[in-house]
């Protein structure tokens, strides 16, 4: 614990300076692409006025067979559209991870202010389309989306590609606008955007490095604290299992000093009262019959002892309660730490038996919910408990998987062995789920003790 | 991550500022504009369109302006004056691509499909069926269908100008011929150009002539053939009518027998026929023009020679309005373009103020032209009424696809060498179609 919680500090401290990274190259990337966009849309609309003036206006339109949009509203439009999707892009960020929808409006916003403002500066630069695909790439998540992802990135490249598109869009080559500058303007502005374009796209590789390795290192950090989490769980399930020897260990002392103070110390008494009686029955019948006597008072008040040493290995609740009230506390605390939902009902009144028959129900209630949450993952059980002349029912059904070919495990043997001691039996079986069906006859007449 | 945060935020901040400002310097604009009143642009040049003298370019327009501002008040309708023609594309192109075209415009001469293919003008067809009272067959069909580009109605037509045939009167009367009448075919012109060439001073050389430029486009059209298909996608120059036109216009030069007849010539009175425009008639006709121009001799204008296959059509050549398509009123621009192209009263200013005829069947058969053809030439020979009604009707639409000029022109330089006998009628023009469909693929 102490080796790992040392490094962790330091992790923060590289995390965070990545993340700043990743901010100031955002913002680089929104500012570079601005100025693009202001360049090609600006020596665009000054071109215009530049034609107007040199009085070659009708030759630029023969040349381009198209009608360009008017200089102010390419202006307003390419840097209104494009100011609208840094604005998308930035509550993008500051949205993240909230809602699907949200994300996925944002998206498909981006992509459509990116068509607008390439299709304004008549496709003459394109680097805004990356500013989209790094949004779209922070914001994925899962295989599905990547393909849609990929699909998305293609398709936004074929339309703002000029080549491909540009005709039927009716967009106008930047080199014809330019040919309204000198040569050296030309070249100078052609030059520039080259650099504007050469620098969005190293900072856009720049930009995707940092957030691959960001995501290898979240993964990394994932996988180790995965780790941990397992060496914890391992260590826990050894305690539990000491906890147990050591709770076993304590029981079984418990029984031995209560087989050595009860039955140990009347057995003592009586193998010493018989050995007596042994020497003096010839001499005096007399004496040994009182002696016997006296036996008898000891071995019943063992018995009494050995009574009272069993009634304290009874379940806690029955030891409290009465039979109804325990089971309904017991399927209570089960369903509330499963999830189950636990239906008991209970038709027979008054319901109150024999010790050992309480604690057989008790124990096969607990038993059949236990089997229906462990092995058939079933989140709702029902119990039903009827008469019918001396026998008592106990009808325990599930949703859960079932089980095609019953193993008799450990709980549905004790089962069995529990209910054929009283004479009763044990039927079980897959039917939609799960069921038991135990049949245990009462001994109605018989006075409670 | 604190930070980090903060950084984020000022971002949209900034941006959320400038978009404001953006915005309310829009709204601004706006809101100046429309308060500014309905005001309806209208591009027109000064001068006359088809290339004659003229005093009152205004005059029409004007008097439309004032009408359709009386039944619109508060509409008022602005134009840039003063632009000639030749300047006027230029104007125009500098005004599209400035985004402040006109809201109404006359078309540039055979610049129609490009104006329509960049968008810059508006198809008039959902106007044009929301409007019940505007009736499409009130025109000429051959001036209705040159604003007319792959079945879209983009341009009206305001005013025509058809081709007639110039007579030198008082040459034919020395050579004691008969004017000719509206019926007269490719024969009787051949035959009157012979009678009429000849050597008159005795130097050896022929000194009076048939005819000066007559060529084939004219006989083409004349005969009745058609050189495209309506898209300008195909040319018929092999069809056996333009084979006939081209024979007839080798048979006509070859009367001068390699003299090349000029102007000059024309105009010292020595030749008696010249294919001639209407608004040359008009212009040259009335006083002062008819006794500074052609003042040696007397002289008329009929109907073009018929082929044996044609009817003496004649070419039509016609002046299109339209509408911007970025214009912010386009009903407004519909009613003003209906009231210069189909109100009738425009239409019949334009008899009286213009050189050109009317685009509309009822203002060319109204008594008005008779009226002002007598007054241009009192107590002379008028040009019949009926015939103009006829050419008007008859009349062959000018192609105005953008690869027409292109192609006549390859077709011009190509039929000259088959004229001047340098190669052969038929093969010569299967080599021209093809050559032809060959440009019109492009």
């Amino acid at each position: 614990m102490a080796a790992t919680g040392g490094s962790d500090p330091e992790k923060t401290v590289t995390d965070m300076s990545r993340e700043r990274i990743i901010t100031n190259l955002q913002q680089a990337v929104y500012i570079l692409n601005f100025v693009a966009v202001c360049l090609v849309a600006g020596s665009m609309a000054l071109s215009i006025s530049k034609i107007v003036d040199a009085m070659e206006a009708e030759m630029f339109l023969s040349l381009v067979r198209v009608r360009p949009w008017k200089p102010r509203t390419m202006i307003v439009m390419s840097v209104t559209s494009y100011l609208c999707l840094v604005m998308l892009s930035c509550v993008g960020q500051l949205w993240q991870g909230k809602g699907k929808y949200g994300r996925f409006l944002i998206t498909a916003g981006e992509m459509f202010l990116c068509i607008g403002t390439t299709v304004a500066i008549n496709m003459n630069y394109n680097g805004i389309v990356l500013l989209v695909v790094v949004d779209m790439v922070r914001g994925q998540k899962g295989s599905r989306q990547k393909v849609i992802l990929g699909i998305a990135i293609v398709g936004l490249y074929t339309i703002i590609n000029y080549n491909l598109t540009g005709a039927y869009f009716n967009m106008i080559p930047w080199e014809s606008y330019l040919t309204a500058y000198s040569t050296s303007t030309q070249a100078f502005l052609k030059g520039t955007l080259s650099v504007f374009s050469s620098m969005n796209l190293v900072l856009f590789i720049l930009y995707m490095t940092m957030l691959i390795q960001g995501e290898y290192r979240e993964r990394e950090r994932i996988q180790n604290l995965n780790e941990q989490l397992e060496e914890a769980n391992r260590k826990l399930k050894e305690y539990a299992e000491e906890a147990e020897k050591n709770a076993e260990m304590r029981e079984r002392n418990r029984l031995a000093r209560e087989i050595h103070d009860t039955l140990g110390h009347s057995l003592t008494g009586i193998v010493a009262g018989i050995d007596a009686c042994l020497t003096m029955i010839d001499l005096s019948p007399e004496a040994t019959k009182k002696q016997l006597m006296k036996i008898g008072k000891v071995a019943r008040q063992g018995m009494t002892d050995v009574r009272r040493s069993v009634s304290k290995l009874r379940p806690d609740a029955l030891e409290k309660l009465d039979l109804e009230k325990a089971i309904v506390k017991m399927l209570k605390d089960t369903g509330a730490a499963s999830g189950a939902d636990i239906c008991f009902d209970n038709q027979v009144r008054p319901f109150k038996f024999h010790e050992d028959e309480e604690e057989v129900i008790y124990r096969v209630v607990q038993e059949a919910t236990t089997n229906s949450i462990r092995h058939g993952h079933a989140d709702k059980i029902r119990i039903q408990v009827s008469k019918a002349e001396q026998w008592l029912t106990i009808h325990v059904t599930d949703n859960g998987i079932g089980c095609k070919n019953v193993e008799e495990g450990f709980g549905l043997k004790h089962m069995g062995e529990r209910i054929s001691l009283l004479e009763g039996t044990l039927e079980y079986g897959s039917q939609e789920g799960f069921y038991i069906i135990a049949r245990i006859p009462i001994r109605w007449g018989e006075e409670h003790q | 991550m604190k930070s980090g945060d903060k950084r984020t935020v000022w971002i949209p901040v900034i941006v959320g500022f400038i978009l404001f400002v953006i915005a309310g310097v829009c709204a601004v604009e706006n809101f100046r504009e429309t308060r500014q009143g309905q005001v309806i642009h209208f591009g027109m040049i000064a001068g006359s369109y088809w290339d004659v003298p003229t005093g009152s370019c205004y005059e029409v327009i004007d008097a439309a302006i004032r009408r359709f501002e009386e039944k619109h008040p508060g509409v008022k309708v602005t134009y840039t004056s003063g632009i000639l023609k030749e300047d006027y594309p230029e104007w125009l192109a500098e005004q599209i691509l400035l985004g402040k075209e006109p809201d109404v415009f006359m078309v540039p001469a055979g610049q129609l499909d490009i104006l329509a293919s960049m968008g810059v003008l508006k198809d008039l067809g959902r106007l044009m069926e929301a409007d019940k009272e505007f009736e499409k067959e009130e025109y000429y069909p051959a001036a209705w269908q040159y604003g007319n580009i792959r079945n879209t109605q983009y341009a009206l037509p305001y005013e025509s100008v058809p081709t007639l045939m110039f007579v030198n009167k008082t040459l034919l009367d020395k050579e004691k011929i008969n004017m000719p009448g509206a019926d007269w075919t490719w024969e009787d012109f051949l035959s009157i150009c012979k009678q009429v060439t000849k050597d008159t001073d005795g130097d050896g050389v022929i000194d009076q002539f048939g005819c000066f430029d007559y060529g084939w486009r004219e006989a083409v059209d004349s005969n009745g053939a058609t050189l495209f298909e309506k898209d300008g996608t195909i040319s018929r120059f092999a069809d056996s009518r333009v084979e006939s036109a081209v024979r007839f216009v080798r048979d006509l030069n070859g009367v001068n027998e390699g003299y090349v007849v000029t102007a000059r010539e024309f105009d010292q009175g020595k030749v008696a026929f010249r294919p001639f425009a209407f608004s040359e008639y008009r212009t040259y006709k009335p006083y002062p023009w008819r006794i500074k121009k052609y003042s040696d001799f007397e002289w008329d204008c009929v109907k073009l020679p018929s082929g044996p296959d044609g009817n003496g059509q004649s070419a039509l050549d016609t002046l299109l309005m339209g509408i911007g398509s970025r214009s912010r009123q386009e009903t407004l621009a519909w009613e003003f373009i209906k009231e210069l192209c189909y109100e009738e009263e425009t239409q019949l200013h334009l008899l009286e103020a213009s050189q050109g005829l009317p685009v509309l069947r009822k203002a060319v058969e109204s008594p008005l032209l008779k009226q002002v053809l007598g007054n241009d030439n009192p107590g002379n020979g008028n040009m019949d009424v009926e015939v103009i009604c006829q050419v008007m009707e008859e009349a062959r639409e000018t192609p105005n696809f953008r690869l027409y000029p292109a192609a006549m022109s390859l077709a011009d330089s190509e039929i000259g060498y088959i004229i001047s006998g340098e190669r052969s009628i038929d093969s010569g023009l299967l080599k021209l179609q093809r050559e032809v469909n060959s440009l019109l693929r492009q």
